[in-house]
């Protein structure tokens, strides 16, 4: 399994579509940074091919005000979670 | 674990270095090893040893060397991507007869094989990029 590690909104940046594309069908994605916007209902349709496997990390939704404002359906983890999905990653891939 | 990170954001222009920052911490809170964090393009700017950031605000260049203090992490930077930037150590600024240094232990100038050998070697490359 690979984490998919993306940090731009999918409203600012096309380059989540390179990320699904490249996703094999056990992998994850992780939302970080300005990536964090893709778990807001109104984006989360983008990701919709991840839904089960999708992350976002909660010290970055809570920079910017957006904790609690997610859809369900993205998983949130904290720092620590995030070092725990790199452990049971095989290896990640950054897009950016 | 072994653990690397790859640093390419310039520091306080953009995230990158910040969550590299927060990522080394929680990585050796967990008990892995955080061997390396190899800073490249814009990312060579963490090693500035001059940077002054107002005293309310994170200071990246101490919380790297705090880092190395406590966890022995190599703090390595990409010499060519340095150099062009106006980052060297003292036998560097002396080579290219330079008045002065802008960057010191425990930053280390190195090359690239270095960067491919923490993908290699280590358990996890992990990238913090703008």
């Amino acid at each position: 399994m690979v984490l998919h590690i993306l940090n731009r909104s999918p409203s600012m940046s096309r380059v989540f579509q390179q990320a699904l594309d490249a996703m094999g069908t056990d992998d994850r994605l992780l939302l970080i940074e300005d990536g964090v916007q893709g778990a807001l209902p109104q984006l989360i349709p983008y990701l919709e091919p991840v839904l089960g496997r999708l992350f976002v990390l909660k010290e970055d939704l809570v920079s910017r005000a957006l904790e609690g404002h997610c859809d369900a359906r993205a998983i949130v983890v904290d720092v620590d979670g995030f070092v725990s999905l790199t452990e049971e990653a095989d290896k990640t891939v950054s897009w950016f | 674990m072994q653990y690397a990170l790859l640093v390419q954001g310039s520091p306080y222009s953009y995230q990158a270095s910040h969550s590299a920052l927060r990522f080394a911490q929680a990585v050796v809170r967990r008990g892995h090893s955080l061997t390396a964090v190899f800073f490249y393009h814009d990312g060579v700017y963490n090693a500035a040893r001059l940077a002054a950031p107002p005293q309310d605000e994170p200071h990246l260049y101490d919380a790297w060397a705090q880092l190395h203090r406590e966890h022995d992490t190599e703090l390595l930077v990409c010499i060519a991507a340095a150099l062009r930037r106006g980052l060297m150590d003292e036998r560097e600024s002396s080579r290219h007869g330079k008045a002065g240094h802008s960057l010191e232990p425990p930053f280390i100038l190195t090359g690239l094989g270095q960067l491919i050998e923490a993908s290699t070697a280590y358990d996890r490359l992990i990238s913090f990029s703008p």
